[in-house]
């Protein structure tokens, strides 16, 4: 019987009761499959001194050796040969290091359209009217290995589209920012009836609000207009904007309402569709388990702590990404939402190792990359 | 904000100065030489004035950002005190005469300024940028500040202090607020410049080779690494004050220390020192509370990461880590209290840091007194380092040459006189 199908295809993405059942032995389904059919990670397990055959082996989840996001960039750990990957993914990253690689075959597929097709029922993505796409993200072209240009265009399947504008645009084999024809194409669309969708980077999303607000610009979208967000968690961080402050924007420049704006967040190595739910938050799906781990011993955290996050999912059969541990900080809540969901929900709170420090050692600045804020000091 | 001429100007009028700049700096050649006593005697009052609390209300966020104390602030501000400055100027200029001295029957010799100096700072908390450019002013140099990106006006400030001091400097100080990407400006500044002082990394060391005309002089003050070097049997309580050392820095600074070279071949020896070393570390660690939560987190990850590719022989815990690695090579830690700790027989010294030359800096040295102290100190000095010190490598001493060099000697030529 296959328990990983069947969690999949729980009708409410957020069925907490039915969903604590199957999850434990879905993750053992996906577990054995990955360590009996990827060596390296089975040498993985077995140096960590993890059976997954053992009787309480998936008794506590936090017991199960987890893969640092950083491992994936260094080992292409496939479990299925190589002709049957239809997805090859690297992260969003753009100098062409430091990629994770992540493959996707068939079944892990599936799992993904029976998780997104639930998401957007109970999250009222679908619609049937004919809608304008803009894309804040790359242009559709299939050799594009990353994984947000592939969601991205995926996306646009949400509902009939009249239209699909890019911001990164393919152009002589390479991408480039057209933030001007965007902004032309968002004023004559407010004039239109039909509504308009906007995805991609929430940095891309910000840098246009911004500029369009320079410009004076004040226009109202179609009435069912929707802004999402997703692509990385983390261009939010970079810009150091309030989520109320990007809203604010959102609204003032074009006139979408803050119920219509809807982030999204997953990751190459972690490819679920987290959704927010109306009150902007991330709830656990039935798809998805989150540990926090201590940053001193990754030893698991009480709820309401801040740690590192480590997911946990049985989509994916082509790479072990049965336990995943990021390079973020946050925090599981308990509390009740109010939004209806009853499953805690995820903060992010970023990325680590993002500090504003002053450095003089050699070398030290390539290490400390990723703050906004290069201090360098020097001592006398 | 620009000062120039004694004025603050907004940046939409840089362009301008900039085009009468090469006049200006003429004008002020062609007039009176600056009066080192007067330079030295307007510091000193303005150091007065810190002491005096009078810059307080800036200084101590600043110092609190640092996480510097009082008391070592009120000591920076004793290193432009009359006395300070005088000292400073005998060192480094090793008695050189701002006037001609006789040197023999016919050859007469004095010390000059370089004349126009561009100083590319980096760094905006510890007000570096004004110390470089009080150095330039020692010297009798024409000043041209670049200001690091995101300043926050504090060398701006306090360079207007001293002009309000000595009116008389007000020719010799200008401060620009170009971005580094700003190459053309940056090369027009250079080009008016007899030095160019660079504050920062290799990326910024790189670009002032690039934009530098031959003609120009390159002062460089670079970023560094230093290490410990110690017997396989050094005592703990020495150990204890390179931990706090290693802990106060969080292995920052160019003088922290990256990591322990001991003194061995025999790999068992070098497991137990790594694991006597990581004790004394968690009971520093403890004293002087836990790193920032997020570097913690970072090395956490780095170290499981480690583990899992099963590299090196690691000890972690309660946010420090020492890792036992197996070549010899001197190397950037993961910062934030991890150690690395590698086995270099002393004979072998040289030919494992020669080729480091120009980063390395200070070694602590963990050795009793005799014979193969002395010869280990011989090598370390042959190697290319400049400073050996003892457990506390990062306290700096008055008085210290700045990386092998006295900044005031660099900043100045000798002129030779026939007469």
């Amino acid at each position: 019987m296959d328990t990983i199908k069947k969690l999949f295809r729980l009708k409410n993405p957020y069925d907490q009761e039915r969903s604590e059942k199957l999850f434990p032995a879905a993750i053992k389904q996906n577990c054995i499959f990955h360590y009996e059919h990827n060596p390296a990670y089975r040498a993985l397990l077995d140096g960590q001194g993890f059976s997954p055959y053992d009787k309480n082996a998936f008794d506590d989840l936090a017991k199960l050796p987890p893969l640092p996001t950083l491992y994936f960039k260094h080992h292409l750990l496939l479990s299925v040969p190589n002709r049957k990957l239809i997805v090859r993914a690297t992260s969003s990253g753009t100098s062409g290091q430091n990629q994770s690689m992540v493959g996707l075959d068939f079944y892990s597929l599936r799992r993904a359209f029976d998780e997104v097709r639930r998401f957007f029922s109970y999250h009222k993505i679908w619609s049937l009217k004919p809608t304008r796409f803009v894309i804040f993200g790359y242009e559709h072209k299939f050799k594009n290995k990353k994984a947000v240009a592939q969601t991205a265009w995926g996306f646009t399947f949400t509902a009939p589209a009249v239209s699909k504008d890019y911001v990164l645009r393919y152009r002589n084999g390479d991408y480039i920012v057209d933030l001007d024809s965007i902004e032309r194409k968002l004023i004559k669309y407010a004039k239109g009836k039909l509504p308009v969708r906007t995805l991609g980077f929430p940095a891309y999303t910000y840098f246009l609000l911004k500029q369009m607000k320079e410009h004076g610009v004040k226009v109202r979208l179609p009435k069912g207009s929707m802004m999402t967000l997703g692509g990385g968690w983390k261009q939010f961080y970079a810009e150091r904007i309030s989520k109320e402050d990007f809203y604010a924007l959102a609204f003032e420049v074009l006139g979408i309402e803050q119920e219509n704006i809807i982030e999204f967040f997953g990751a190459v190595e972690h490819p679920i569709l987290w959704t927010q739910c109306k009150y902007h938050r991330f709830h656990v799906p039935n798809y998805a388990r989150v540990i926090i781990r201590d940053v001193d011993d990754l030893l698991p955290l009480p709820n309401g702590q801040v740690g590192i996050i480590n997911l946990l999912t049985p989509m994916c059969r082509a790479t072990p990404l049965t336990s995943v541990m990021t390079d973020d900080l946050g925090i599981l809540h308990e509390n009740d939402c109010g939004c209806g969901i009853r499953s805690p929900y995820l903060e992010i709170i970023g990325r680590v190792g993002i500090e504003d420090i002053q450095t003089c050692a050699a070398g030290a600045e390539n290490i400390l990359e990723g703050k906004n804020d290069t201090r360098t000091r020097k001592t006398l | 904000m620009i000062l120039a001429h004694g004025k603050l100007y907004e940046n939409k009028e840089q362009g301008a100065i900039i085009a009468s700049l090469k006049a200006a700096i003429c004008e002020t050649l062609n007039g009176p030489k600056l009066d080192t006593e007067e330079v030295i005697l307007a510091c000193d009052r303005l150091s007065k004035k810190a002491e005096g609390g009078a810059f307080d209300e800036i200084a101590k966020p600043l110092l609190e950002f640092a996480q510097v104390d009082y008391a070592t602030y009120l000591d920076y501000c004793r290193m432009f005190s009359e006395k300070e400055l005088r000292k400073k100027l005998d060192t480094e200029l090793c008695g050189l005469s701002e006037s001609e001295t006789k040197i023999s029957e016919h050859l007469f010799r004095e010390r000059r300024p370089l004349g126009v100096l561009l100083h590319i700072a980096a760094g905006n908390v510890d007000a570096l940028p004004a110390y470089s450019v009080i150095e330039g002013l020692l010297t009798g140099n024409i000043n041209l500040l670049k200001l690091p990106s995101g300043d926050n006006g504090v060398s701006v400030r306090l360079l207007s202090e001293l002009i309000a001091e000595c009116p008389a400097l007000k020719e010799y100080i200008y401060v620009f607020d170009v971005p580094s990407t700003e190459i053309e400006t940056i090369k027009t500044l250079a080009g008016l410049s007899d030095g160019v002082v660079v504050w920062g990394g290799d990326a910024a060391v790189r670009a002032a080779h690039r934009f530098i005309e031959p003609n120009t002089k390159l002062i460089v003050w670079g970023h560094k690494l230093s290490f410990a070097y110690a017997l396989p049997g050094c005592p703990d309580d020495m150990l204890c004050s390179l931990a706090a050392d290693i802990c106060k820095t969080n292995q920052l600074l160019c003088s922290s220390c990256q990591g322990i070279f001991v003194d061995t071949d025999d790999e068992e020896e070098l497991r137990s020192f790594g694991e006597r070393f990581f004790e004394i570390l968690k009971k520093e660690n403890q004293r002087y509370g836990k790193a920032p939560r997020g570097m913690r987190a970072k090395n956490t990850l780095k170290l499981y990461d480690d583990k899992l590719e099963n590299r090196d022989t690691i000890f972690a815990g309660e946010g420090v880590s020492v890792v036992i690695r197996s070549d010899s090579e001197l190397e950037l830690s993961y910062l934030f209290r991890n150690v690395w700790i590698k086995a270099l027989p002393h004979e072998k010294i040289i030919s494992a840091l020669k080729h480091q030359k120009g980063y390395l800096q200070s070694c602590a040295l963990f050795i009793p007194d005799g014979d193969t102290k002395e010869t280990v100190i011989e090598s370390l000095k042959r190697t290319g380092l400049t400073r050996i010190t003892g457990p506390s490598l990062s306290t700096m001493l008055f008085g210290e040459a700045h990386d092998g060099t006295f900044a005031l000697r660099e900043y100045s030529r000798i002129v030779d006189v026939y007469r």
